[in-house]
């Protein structure tokens, strides 16, 4: 799968992603969950959409879902994608719920494709998830 | 109950514009203070009789509250930074016309000014993240180049294509209608008229938006002075009146019951803001509506309730937004051929039109017209209903 994680830009952890990335680092998803009201949520969210709770907690996930929608991107954002273009990025709605916004790795994406995270582990920076067609 | 006012409360009685694009030597300040001079004397009135200060920060933090000083006004009786991003000129106008019908202010500037053009720089990189970006989940979104508001919009629509079969040469209608009327605005960047063929050949950027469904970027100033309707009758312009407003910032649900892409906060501020002005979708006769990409126009036309949810690509391929068409719609050219001034690039031309000063462009019915504005990703919504017939 994905060829040369090293031309990506390096990603770097803060306090409140590193839950996310260790979990990435071994081969693992993870999302948050409110434990007021139980609403699954992505792994970026400090506060429940649902509830407004603040309590949230990491659980696993399963690393399935299906393409809620992408874009290949063919024009540089800046100077840093020159070398990546075409790429594509998506919303993955995941089996439990929330929303991820990955890199997208196959050749037709299409409305509801089920994927499969799979874990690129750059030589700088955090790993992270990839999603591939699930055979 | 009815939300209906029974009369305008308020009035826009001056606009001033400065010069829009590629102006490289002026900063958001001075842009900023220039226009409210522009718009001030446009109105009849000397800067000095302005009594609040409405501003927009535009994307580098300028200008700000010292605009004030700057202008070198005093006493004034309303003053703040305003900030909705491009919802920011419908929350500054409705915040003005209801301080005025409270006796809160009589004339107040709101202005907006921007300058992320640089010279050399290219339009795509003035918005753009450098390499070395932030950390955690922004530094994710940085990692898998997730990092451009033509990302976020290209998913958007891609959700709306994907659900409803809308497609891109029908997104390519609202380009070549609005450069069709672009040819008629001096004051447009490109004027040249473009084919749908020249649409669909454009350079895909994020598919499924090309080129030509992206707006423009532009340096530049407009202001617009609010005073109330009875008073602005004695002043220099025909008065464009204020009749009804309303806001929407539905707040992001990243999980599986959200609306994201298929509908927006349009759909809430819509129905409230001509409802406030006592009329129906069908009394529009003129729409400005924020475009920072063909598919937010044809999105909000579907929230607004010009057409049914999902049918905005089949109605905008229609032509009634064109020269000619039954719903003249961003008749200057808008955001992807005249200028970007976020908000204010709808909200001039509401202006000029409702004024019946828009030359060789000039619509003929400009009773009710309906302007919209749209911040950040489909996260913010302002939208305004005008009228010139107080002319
Ligand atoms: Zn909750």
């Amino acid at each position: 799968m994905t060829e040369t994680p090293d031309a990506w830009p390096a990603i770097q952890r803060d306090t409140k992603s590193a839950p996310f990335f260790d979990a990435a680092a071994r081969d693992e998803l993870v999302i948050k969950r409110c434990t007021g009201c139980g609403q699954a949520l992505p792994p970026e969210a400090l506060v429940c959409t649902t509830c407004a709770g603040t309590a949230l907690d990491w659980i696993p996930a399963e690393g399935s879902g299906t393409l809620l929608t992408w874009t290949t991107v063919h024009r540089a954002p800046n100077r840093a994608y020159t070398d990546l273009v075409p790429y594509t990025v998506g919303i993955v709605e995941l089996s439990e719920g929330p929303w991820l916004y990955a890199r997208v790795d196959t050749a037709r994406p299409s409305p509801d494709l089920p994927l499969r995270a799979e874990f690129v582990h750059p030589g700088d920076g955090e790993s992270y998830p990839v999603f591939t067609a699930a055979e | 109950m009815s939300d209906q006012l029974e009369q305008p409360p308020a009035a826009i009685a001056g606009l001033g514009l400065t010069d829009v694009g590629k102006v490289y030597d002026r900063s958001a300040t001075d842009l900023a203070a220039e226009a409210v001079r522009l718009a001030a004397n446009d109105a009849g009135l000397a800067v000095s009789d302005l009594d609040g200060l409405l501003v927009s920060p535009g994307t580098q933090g300028a200008p700000k509250l010292s605009l004030q000083k700057v202008l070198g006004l005093r006493d004034l009786r309303l003053l703040a930074e305003i900030n909705a991003l491009g919802a920011s000129p419908g929350v500054m106008i409705a915040h003005a016309a209801a301080t005025i019908a409270m006796g809160g202010a009589s004339a107040v500037a709101c202005v907006f000014a921007d300058t992320p053009l640089k010279p050399k720089g290219s339009g795509r990189d003035a918005f753009g993240t450098p390499r070395s970006g932030p950390r955690g989940f922004a530094g994710y979104h940085a990692g898998i180049g997730l990092v451009s508001p033509n990302l976020f919009y290209a998913l958007a629509a891609r959700r709306h294509f994907a659900t409803y079969g809308t497609t891109s040469e029908q997104l390519g209608a609202i380009a070549v209608a609005q450069r069709a009327w672009a040819a008629d605005n001096p004051a447009a960047q490109f004027r040249e008229p473009i084919s749908l063929a020249q649409h669909q050949e454009s350079p895909l950027i994020a598919d499924p938006l090309h080129l030509y469904d992206i707006c423009l970027v532009s340096n530049g100033a407009a202001a617009v002075i609010v005073t109330s309707a009875e008073r602005a009758r004695d002043l220099a312009q025909p008065p464009v009146d204020i009749l009804g407003w309303a806001q929407a910032h539905p707040g992001r649900v990243q999980h599986d019951d959200s609306d994201f892409g298929l509908r927006t906060g349009a759909a809430d501020a819509g129905p409230r803001a001509l409802r406030m002005a006592g009329v129906r979708v069908e009394d529009v006769d003129l729409l400005q509506l924020y475009d920072c990409y063909t598919y937010t126009v044809m999105v909000t036309l579907e929230d607004y309730g010009f057409c049914p949810k999902g049918e905005g690509g089949k109605f905008v391929a229609e032509g009634h937004l064109a020269p000619g068409g039954d719903l003249p719609c961003n008749t200057g050219g808008g955001q992807l051929s005249a200028f970007y001034l976020t908000g204010f690039t709808p909200l001039v031309e509401a202006v000029v039109q409702g004024r019946g000063q828009a030359g060789a462009r000039q619509v003929d019915q400009r009773d009710v017209i309906m302007v919209s504005g749209n911040g950040g990703i489909l996260e913010h919504h302002a939208t305004l209903i005008l009228s010139g017939a107080g002319r």
